[in-house]
């Protein structure tokens, strides 16, 4: 080898090691970049990357349906139903003119409207059309229309529009369940949603190979069927709507109950309105039930339960009959009756309930306390109330806004013997307590059914994802309300108060002698909130029952203020329970004797 | 002696090992060995082939499997999609079904109300 061929190889050494050194400076630096974007800025970049790439949400429950029976089917009353809005980026849409046109010939609507909106200045959204359908949206996405965009939204539909509308309630636009069964079983219908956490790619579709990809699906709600037979409830809003327009009622409440089970058949109030647009109410108080929410003083159908716990604890037969003076002067105050009531006179209990005789009840309220009205008579009287009819407390109907009423303490301390006798006198014939409807109803079924008392309730049962119904069994909370032979006594004494009834003239109280139908009418003072009574103002009420052989529905009707001519218990609420009666009647709602 | 470089190179390496063969009187021939062995340079080639196509066999199986979670996500819209149809035919048909309907459909306003025929009065 000669010198050249030395140099060439040193050279060639030298500049593979300077190489080599540039090549290890350079990975050096890669390793402490990489060092540092890896390891020290960690958090930063997994971060940054995962805002990107990870996709986490809530997976909504589907809310559960509610159905209800028509005779022997069940079908649906409010239904889920995807619906989409149509949004809009005013300053990405290009050309708003071609625009609206395309959108109103695919969704119909106002073309200038659309424009308009499409023109709003200043603002990077705007809500063109809300409640547009799947296919609708469908055709407007493939348009691919700049700056255009719609989302879906589950919505409660209910196909027959107002029906059982205050029994059901809504859903608002949290999802949360408002009024009626929506509110009270809010969380049974509503379900658990369920959880996605994964790593997506560009187009938001999750990665399957992800190991961190976390999917929960949601509990979807439990489905409902209700207690209620749409035709008959039907039926029971059409009787009411009329009444309440002919008798200038601001308000018409009426339950039908199955007094075997305590099950409601029908519950309607008038005025209502229609859950789809609920956001279109301009009065709140339609959205109360108020067959089960409005507690009001309930007049003379109160009599009913005065006799019955008299009735029950012995201290009268239902053929006893006693003199009646026309007037009792309790606590300084007279208590008297109305002037067709024919003045004193030796009377019956047949004749407290025809007649309606606040005297006839007062002397019930007397024979508990041993001949006048006393504590014994308070407290015996209140214990039949709260223990034995559950009035003063909520039934636990599946309802939102279930009011307890008011019924005053036998005792009140520190006003011993201060006109206590009086407001218990009173609440013997309906005055000085509160009551609804459904506490009415209830009341009356376990006074005709010999005794038992059940609680009035509105699911029948759930549906599971295969369709079968798990039916709920009535619940027994009291067997004991009073014993058979009142019941039976009271069903004779009610049943002989329609006979009477008709006899004198309310014609359309001629129901088939295969039917058994009895009841008491109510009309009732209203408490002015100055004190004292309101002059010329008053509730007509009706408490009743209709079955076959034996009562199997009760049926209570409030009606408020009405404008007619004569008592408002006889000429306003008496003919929408005569309406009722021959409704279930003639569509063959009450099976009759025999069969 | 010739300092000897401590910054071993590759090249030196071979050189280094050549000079081991080429002593005086000594056939280099006769001491190559008849065995074949992979030098360090087709080890580390084939080594790093060998990762790379493990690497592609993982990409290929991660695609794979992504496609399929494509697939799926695919087919879960198309059932939410057909889930949505199904709503919208049971609501209509809730709807031509419901009472307001049938009360006011022809054939309902052609019928004609009738009264029980035999109604005996209490």
């Amino acid at each position: 080898m000669n010198n050249s061929d030395k140099r060439y190889d040193f050279k060639a050494v030298r500049n593979i090691n300077i190489i080599y050194w540039i090549m290890l400076v350079v990975m050096g630096i890669f390793m402490i970049r990489l060092f540092y974007v890896q390891v020290i800025k960690y958090d930063f970049y997994k971060k940054s990357a995962l805002s990107d790439q990870l996709q986490q949400s809530k997976i909504p429950a589907t809310r559960g349906l509610i159905e209800a029976h028509q005779g022997n089917q069940i079908i649906p009353v409010v239904l889920n139903q995807q619906l989409f809005t149509l949004y809009a980026d005013p300053s990405l849409v290009k050309n708003p003119q071609s625009a609206s046109e395309k959108l109103v010939s695919i969704m119909g609507g106002s073309y200038d409207d659309i424009l308009a909106k499409l023109k709003t200045p200043k603002t990077r959204y705007v809500v063109l059309a809300k409640k547009i359908s799947q296919d609708q949206s469908d055709k407007i996405i493939s348009l691919k229309i700049p700056g255009l965009g719609t989302v879906g939204q589950d919505y409660r539909v209910y196909p027959q529009q107002e029906l059982a509308s205050q029994i059901l309630g809504f859903v608002n636009n949290d999802g949360q369940g408002t009024y009626g069964i929506e509110q009270a079983l809010n969380d049974e219908l509503a379900g658990t949603p369920g959880y996605l956490k994964a790593i997506t790619d560009i187009n938001g579709v999750p990665l399957a190979a992800s190991k961190d990809n976390i999917e929960i699906a949601p509990t979807d709600g439990k489905n409902l069927v209700l207690t209620l037979d749409i035709a008959i409830q039907k039926q029971l809003e059409d009787i009411i709507k009329n009444a309440a327009v002919q008798e200038k009622s601001p308000l018409v409440s009426a339950v039908v109950m199955d007094v075997n089970s305590g099950a409601v058949k029908a519950m309607a109030n008038y005025p209502t309105y229609n859950p789809s647009n609920y956001f279109d109410v301009t009065n709140p108080g339609v959205f109360n039930n108020a067959a089960i929410s409005n507690a009001i003083e309930p007049g003379s159908i109160m009599k009913t339960l005065t006799a019955a716990a008299a009735l029950d604890q012995n201290v009268i037969q239902d053929n006893t009959t006693y003199n009646d003076p026309a007037h009792w002067i309790i606590d300084g105050f007279n208590i008297t009756n109305i002037e067709e009531d024919g003045g004193a006179g030796v009377k019956s209990v047949e004749d407290v309930l025809n007649l309606s005789l606040n005297t006839g009840a007062t002397w019930m309220l007397m024979q508990m306390g041993g001949g006048e009205v006393n504590q014994k008579a308070r407290q015996a009287w209140y214990g039949y109330m709260t223990n034995h009819f559950k009035l003063g407390s909520s039934t636990g109907i599946e309802q939102g806004y279930d009011s307890p009423g008011i019924v005053p303490k036998p005792n009140i301390p520190n006003q011993s013997g201060d006109q206590q006798d009086l407001n218990y006198a009173n609440t013997s014939f309906g005055q000085g307590l509160t009551v609804t409807a459904v506490q009415m109803a209830s009341a009356l079924s376990s006074i005709v059914n010999g005794g038992k008392y059940y609680r009035p309730y509105l699911t029948d049962g759930v549906i599971d994802a295969q369709g079968n119904v798990a039916y709920n069994k009535p619940k027994l909370i009291d067997s004991n309300v009073v014993s058979s032979k009142t019941s039976n006594s009271m069903v004779s004494l009610l049943q002989q108060v329609v006979t009477k009834h008709y006899q004198s003239g309310f014609s359309y109280l001629n129901f088939p002698s295969n039917y058994v139908v009895g009841g008491k009418t109510g009309t009732a003072q209203i408490a002015n909130p100055k004190g004292g009574y309101l002059e010329n103002e008053y509730n007509g009420t009706y408490l009743g029952f209709v079955g076959g052989d034996k009562p199997q529905y009760a049926i209570a009707i409030f009606v408020t203020t009405p404008t007619v001519n004569g008592y408002a218990g006889s000429y306003a609420a008496q003919p929408i329970f005569g309406s009722i009666v021959h409704m279930l009647i003639n569509e063959s709602f009450v099976s009759p004797k025999g069969s | 002696m010739r300092k000897k470089n401590k910054n071993m190179t590759y090249s030196s390496s071979i050189a280094v090992n050549r000079q081991n063969y080429s002593r005086k009187n000594q056939n280099a021939v006769s001491f190559r060995s008849r065995e074949k062995v992979l030098g360090p340079v087709s080890n580390t080639i084939i080594l790093v082939v060998l990762a790379c196509l493990l690497g592609l066999l993982y990409l290929t199986q991660v695609t794979k499997t992504n496609s399929y979670g494509s697939k799926a996500y695919s087919l879960q819209q198309q059932q939410s999609k057909l889930q949505n149809q199904y709503n919208d035919l049971e609501v209509a048909s809730a709807q031509l079904q419901s009472l307001n309907n049938v009360q006011n459909s022809p054939v309902s306003k052609n019928l004609v109300p009738s009264t029980p025929s035999t109604t005996i009065n209490n």
